[in-house]
């Protein structure tokens, strides 16, 4: 099983997990699987960054890109603490994409998404037009699907792909509804619940064009994303833009990559 | 998948009083799973699990009746003597445990249910529980205490390999299913480290997609062999172990 179109994929990591074995997830290994499925270009942030220190973390990307720069993407991740961190991450790492592509990780940086100390991050965000992928959680305090409607309403030009869709079954439904409120929200479908007709609820909800293909690797099996794609019932146009049209155009390459 | 001829080891039926609309009637799940190609599913009662284990028992033998070949059941257990009488008379291949004091107020220790387990034994009855129902360490006394019956845990969650390790070395008799295998090529790692033979396939279904697991086990670079074990082929043999002795 292999995807019928190259996938472009919006979530994925390098590095290690503290709370289980990680198998697999040399660059070298990850690019193995990402052939095996069709996955052509994957958007990476350091698991590092997401959980201790962004700076070492996002100069082990700036190294994967560097060795690998026609298959990895690189996302800056940042942390709102300690304040001015963040803005000095984005401005060392700038050349990693234009328009940047940024994460953030409220829930192990535990801090709440729409607090004050991303206010700059978010900023800078609308200045540059980047895309933002946000760890998202049902009902989190720190980063719950619906806080992030009124923060995309705030910031109109930044895009917003709510990582995970906020897993579980309430929260996509929570997705879908900070995603009706402003239009420059989008869903990730990686994530380890893959509730029967989610997906074919999302395209219903939100339409095909604000779904983006996910997969977590090498944290979650890539594969997992693809046979929930491929298995749901909703038309192949919808399918091909799920798993590759949709994340290009908001990388700005969409044009010229499509044939 | 049908070439695998794949024998789902974790399915349930029925209305389901948590689950709303993802639970599915008997003759919904059959269209799913023959949308996936699944041949052969182990399933148990919705209502078993969540209300009372005979009247799940009896609704799940309703069910099961129009596609005897297709729907394999997991009864529900419990120690009361009465019960057990009436569970003979199924002649179980397997049965399901739900653990807790919100559910069946079930003990795994043998001062409270020993005849259950024993029986169990005696016949050689798959003992399948979920990882939600029963501690690790509850589920190592457990496979201690009875290491002649057969134990399939289910939804183990793909943060178990440091449990899972351990437990398949010190007890033959434990298996465990793919549902939540979800980690980056955790599937093949396991086959690599601890062989395929105490892997099956499961899916969580009808509450999450088919498609997902199936996909998980199609992409694993295994060998055809482990491909058609985990598949089905080990639990065909582990229900049939069971129905030549009941």
């Amino acid at each position: 099983m292999k995807s019928p179109v190259p996938i472009a994929d919006c979530h994925g990591h390098f590095g290690v997990l503290p709370d289980f074995p990680a198998h697999k997830g040399s660059a070298g290994e990850m690019l193995q699987v990402m052939d095996l499925l069709n996955i052509e270009l994957l958007a990476i942030t350091s698991t590092l960054a997401c959980y201790n220190d962004c700076p070492r973390g996002n100069a082990e990307i700036a190294e994967v890109l560097k060795r690998h720069p026609h298959r990895f993407l690189g996302y800056i991740t940042v942390n709102p603490n300690p304040l001015g961190e963040a803005l000095r991450e984005l401005e060392r790492w700038s050349a990693f994409h234009r328009p940047p592509l940024i994460k953030f990780h409220p829930d192990l940086h535990s801090y709440p998404v729409h607090g004050p100390n991303y206010d700059p991050v978010w900023d800078y965000a609308n200045q540059t037009g980047a895309v933002v992928l946000v760890h998202t959680w049902d009902s989190d305090p720190n980063c719950g699907p619906l806080l992030l409607a009124p923060v995309a309403s705030r910031f109109p030009k930044a895009r917003i792909i709510l990582g995970h869709s906020g897993v579980s079954w309430r929260g996509y439904e929570q997705a879908f509804e900070a995603a009706r409120l402003a239009p420059n929200l989008f869903l990730d479908i990686s994530g380890s619940q893959s509730h029967r007709t989610i997906l074919e609820r999302a395209v219903e909800q939100v339409g095909a064009d604000r779904i983006l293909f996910g997969s977590d690797l090498p944290f979650l099996e890539a594969a997992v994303s693809l046979g929930r794609v491929l298995s749901a019932r909703i038309r192949d146009d919808e399918k091909e833009k799920i798993l590759r049209f949709n994340f290009l155009e908001l990388l700005g390459t969409e044009k010229r990559v499509r044939r | 998948m049908a070439a695998l001829n794949v024998f789902d080891a974790n399915v349930r039926v029925g209305h389901s009083g948590i689950h709303g609309q993802l639970a599915l009637e008997a003759g919904e799940l059959l269209e799913e799973i023959n949308h996936f190609g699944i041949e052969q599913v182990l399933v148990s009662h919705f209502t078993a699990e969540e209300y009372d284990a005979e009247e799940g028992n009896r609704a799940l033998a309703r069910d099961i009746e129009k596609s005897p070949d297709r729907f394999i059941p997991a009864w529900g257990a419990l120690p009361d003597k009465a019960f057990l009488e009436r569970l003979a008379r199924r002649k179980p291949a397997a049965v399901r445990f739900s653990f807790g004091l919100k559910k069946h107020n079930l003990s795994y220790a043998p001062l409270y249910s020993g005849p259950l387990y024993e029986y169990l034994e005696e016949h050689s009855i798959l003992a399948v529980i979920a990882r939600e129902d029963i501690e690790w360490d509850g589920l190592a006394q457990l496979l201690q205490n009875f290491p002649r019956v057969s134990f399939l845990l289910l939804e183990t969650g793909y943060r178990a390999e440091r449990y899972l390790g351990p437990l398949l070395k010190s007890f033959p008799r434990f298996y465990f299913d793919s549902s939540t295998l979800l980690a980056h090529r955790q599937l093949e790692s396991f086959v690599e480290q601890f062989g395929y033979e105490r892997i099956v396939f499961g899916s969580r279904s009808p509450l999450y997609t088919p498609g997902a697991a199936l996909a998980v086990l199609a992409t694993a670079r295994i060998s055809d062999d482990a491909k058609r074990a985990i598949a089905g082929g080990t639990l065909r043999r582990l229900l049939r172990t069971a129905s030549s002795e009941t």
